[in-house]
């Protein structure tokens, strides 16, 4: 007996904060935010119903945490009993209290100086496996940090920052390995995605995003420019546990505007890869835009769903892509179910039976412009859709934005951008955005709020019937899931460029929005009494009553 | 066969200089027309051909005013640029100056022009220094930083183009309340405009009963204005190049 309870104390002191199997079962902890996604599968519905259609207008600021850090904030955090894990661009991460703010470690990743930096020091956040905090940095590295202080335990290059490989998303951890991909799509990178053994920090496999000689696909590449042709990866994926595959997005070729110096469909740029989560081999793709000329990277989220589908119940993945069209894909074999236009766009006259687009002639940006809908940004993009379980539907934003496309055929020079267009494109309208809830089955529309901008802002499903959002004015906002009513907002002062999250901790729920340098939490205000005591209304209708006399009695 | 290659040679060098120009002109079209006009004659921002530049004209001024913008006007910074493409934007440019761009010449007299601009009210909307309204563009450097065809435009057609900062919005209010401004700024929810009177004005959308967004200039048009007047008062307006006189920096000095 007292051995037994002796190895229990053992095993408790030992046993790690988040294993693998708390991650499988994200779902079933709504009050913690355990991945990027919140889950494996990125439906980002959070079954918390606290704050609700009926009371959000009661909805208030709770606490404020500083990062000190300018620049564009697109972190999203991570909650596990209690602590809050974020980042922060040039490096940062801190641990945080989640129910009052306050800060309980920070760690800065040294960026050596004078390197050369693709994407700047932007970063989306961190994966946690066991007492672990995994984080990717600008250079293009994985680093493991201890949960428990911040202290850095390894540090992986992923691939050379030299060759302008950068680093901005959040990794995915999946059983003993953490998976990650690149950012440097604009600067002549080849793509990849790697895994990297959570314990060491040794690379368990590499998926190259471009094939190399000899392999399939890579005869999608004319001449060398395989070696060039971007296709990053710069994006989270998803993972179906049963299926044991991972689903990750892949950016576009490059140079982006200008595909004559790259003939060919350019496998597996903007493209979407099922990789066997133990090996990295390929199961099998599904390329939405082949050869693609506009930066229609296919990096947005890679939605895991279980539909029912023409009748019979089918695995798929969603994803609404930047090229305008809305895809479901059986997530078992790639195969194509559906393609339905969600904004406008002026490129594809429809669909074969394999999902292959048949464009619109006078679509490839030249000299002289060509205008077109969806513009360079796309019309979605990597800002977080979300899955309502209650109403069956997708809600995401759209960006409802043209552009003029011009074109140059370009020279590779290593450190310079690789875009085949000297400029970007320039917009020859005013530009607006679409907060969109769609049928996934049908594709239809089944309401629309309109933002003044195009945003950059993801979006969070709760039970409570709320949809959260955040726009380019900086307006973070709760609409009504069903009927698209604008529940609650409040101006933030700084354009929001991510997704918020929700937890709760000793029975309060809160709702994180990180905006500007700033990270916002919000809750409904907390009760100093308990409501039986007071006769609510009558009490607040009663005449005020007449101090003091009485009392001296 | 030898021949052939002879003769390609030449072509081959030829094509090398020009593309250069070539993609100074890509350069130029995809970041620099939109305010200067395709062929850099002009339009919301000045004429880079055949008009003075006032912040220099050498390569390096050019260069130097590409990558870091010029403070206090609206031309921002292209620090993106590396010095092969500033060099082919400059080629790009040079190649248009050589060619027979028109010279505009000014016929009319500055000085009445001055008169012009104070007998019609100009000063009722618009400001040089720090005389007259901030409702409406500021003219204090409008010589240095526009073209005198556009300006002789924004007089007579003033709706011909009208840049997003200046548009022009109405608003009915739910008690039926008319307000007319210049857009400071508009979001999803709010609206915020400068009225005639040179104040704020502040509107949460969901209590208007109407926006719309004026397909006009709010400046009236000029187009029965004389034409010697107009030829007058475009020579005065070219003369307004934000000399010292009349910056606001200068006048806190003197008040001190």
């Amino acid at each position: 007996m007292k051995r037994a309870a002796l190895t229990l104390l053992c095993l408790a002191a030992a046993s790690a904060q988040v294993p693998y199997e708390r991650i499988v079962n994200a779902a079933r902890e709504p009050q913690n935010w355990l991945t990027y996604w919140g889950d494996y599968s990125a439906i980002r519905h959070r079954t918390l119903d606290q704050i609700n259609t009926s009371n959000i207008r009661d909805m208030r600021l709770e606490w404020v945490f500083q990062t000190g850090q300018t620049g564009a904030f697109e972190t999203v955090p991570l909650v596990v009993d209690g602590v809050m894990y974020l980042t922060a661009p040039e490096g940062y991460a801190f641990a945080v209290d989640a129910r009052g703010g306050r800060q309980l470690w920070s760690y800065k990743y040294p960026i050596p100086a004078g390197e050369k930096l693709c994407c700047g020091t932007i970063n989306r956040g961190l994966a946690i496996l066991g007492d672990r905090l995994y984080q990717v940095t600008p250079n293009a590295h994985l680093i493991a940090l201890d949960s428990r202080t911040g202290a850095l335990i390894w540090d992986s290059e992923i691939a050379p920052s030299s060759q302008y490989y950068g680093g901005t998303l959040a990794p995915l951890a999946v059983k003993d390995k953490i998976v990650v991909g690149v950012a440097g799509g604009e600067w002549g990178i080849r793509g990849l995605i790697d895994a990297f053994d959570a314990a060491t920090g040794k690379r368990a496999w590499r998926f190259w995003a471009i094939p190399g000689p000899g392999e399939p696909g890579h005869e999608t590449w004319s001449g060398d420019s395989w070696k060039n042709g971007g296709a990053p990866t710069w994006m989270t994926g998803t993972y179906d546990p049963d299926l044991n595959l991972i689903y990750w997005g892949v950016g576009n070729p490059g140079p982006d505007l200008s595909g004559d110096v790259r003939k060919g469909d350019n496998l597996y740029s903007c493209s979407l890869v099922a990789l066997d989560a133990d090996t990295g081999k390929l199961k099998w793709h599904f390329q939405f835009t082949p050869h693609d000329t506009h930066d229609w990277d296919a990096n947005e989220t890679p939605m895991l769903l279980n539909l029912k589908w023409k009748g019979r119940d089918r695995k798929v993945v969603a994803q609404a892509n930047r090229n305008g069209f809305f895809y479901l894909l059986d997530r078992t074999n790639g195969e194509f179910l559906m393609a339905k236009a969600f904004a406008r766009q002026s490129w594809a006259a429809g669909f074969d039976e394999k999902g292959r687009p048949k464009p619109l002639p006078n679509i490839e940006p030249t000299e002289q412009g060509v205008r077109l809908c969806p513009g360079v940004a796309g019309a979605a993009n990597w800002m977080a859709p979300s899955y309502n379980p209650a109403t069956g539907w997708f809600y995401f934003p759209v960006r409802e934005q043209c552009d003029v496309y011009y074109a140059e055929p370009p020279v590779f020079v290593l450190g310079k951008p690789y875009w085949g267009s000297t400029g970007r494109a320039v917009s020859d309208e005013k530009e607006w955005g679409l907060l969109k809830a769609l049928d996934p089955v049908t594709g239809e529309t089944k309401w629309d709020f309109r933002y003044f901008r195009a945003p950059w802002g993801g979006t969070m499903s709760t039970s409570g019937g709320l949809i959260f959002s955040g726009d380019e004015d900086g307006y973070f906002m709760a609409f009504d899931a069903r009927t698209g009513k604008n529940l609650w907002k409040m101006s933030t002062g700084m354009a929001i460029k991510t997704a918020p999250i929700t937890y709760m901790v000793a029975g309060r729920q809160y709702v994180t929005m990180p905006s500007g340098g700033v990270l916002l939490t919000f809750a409904l205000p907390e009760r100093t009494e308990p409501e039986a005591k007071k006769p609510a209304k009558l009490a607040d209708q009663a005449p005020p009553r007449k101090p003091s006399s009485r009392r001296i009695e | 066969m030898r021949i052939t290659l002879l003769f390609l040679l030449p072509l081959a060098v030829y094509a090398q200089s020009d593309a250069g120009i070539a993609q100074g002109r890509a350069a130029f079209r995809g970041n620099c027309a939109f305010c200067h006009g395709l062929n850099a004659q002009g339009g919301r921002g000045p004429n880079l051909v055949s008009a003075p530049l006032h912040h220099g004209d050498t390569d390096s001024d050019l260069k130097n005013s590409i990558k870091n913008g010029i403070p206090g006007t609206p031309m921002p910074a292209f620090s993106g640029f590396g010095d092969d493409e500033l060099d082919h934007l400059v080629k790009f440019l040079r190649s248009l100056s050589g060619a027979a761009a028109p010279k505009t010449t000014l016929s009319g007299d500055a000085k009445a022009g001055r008169d012009v601009y104070e007998k019609n009210g100009c000063a009722g909307c618009h400001r040089i220094g720090l005389s007259g309204s901030v409702f409406g563009p500021d003219l204090t450097r409008i010589g240095a930083a526009r073209p005198v065809e556009y300006l002789r435009e924004s007089i007579v057609k003033p709706s011909a183009d009208i840049a997003p900062e200046w548009e022009g919005v109405t608003v009915v209010d739910n008690a039926g309340k008319r307000t007319t401004g210049v857009r400071i700024n508009e979001d999803t929810f709010t609206l915020q405009l400068r009225t005639m009177a040179q104040k704020f004005a502040s509107f949460s959308k969901q209590e208007l009963r109407t926006l719309s967004y004026e397909k006009k200039s709010l400046m009236p048009a000029y187009e029965k204005l004389a034409p010697a007047d107009l030829d007058n008062l475009l020579a005065y307006l070219a003369t307004l190049a934000g000399g010292a006189g009349n910056t606001v920096v200068k006048e806190v000095e003197t008040r001190r």
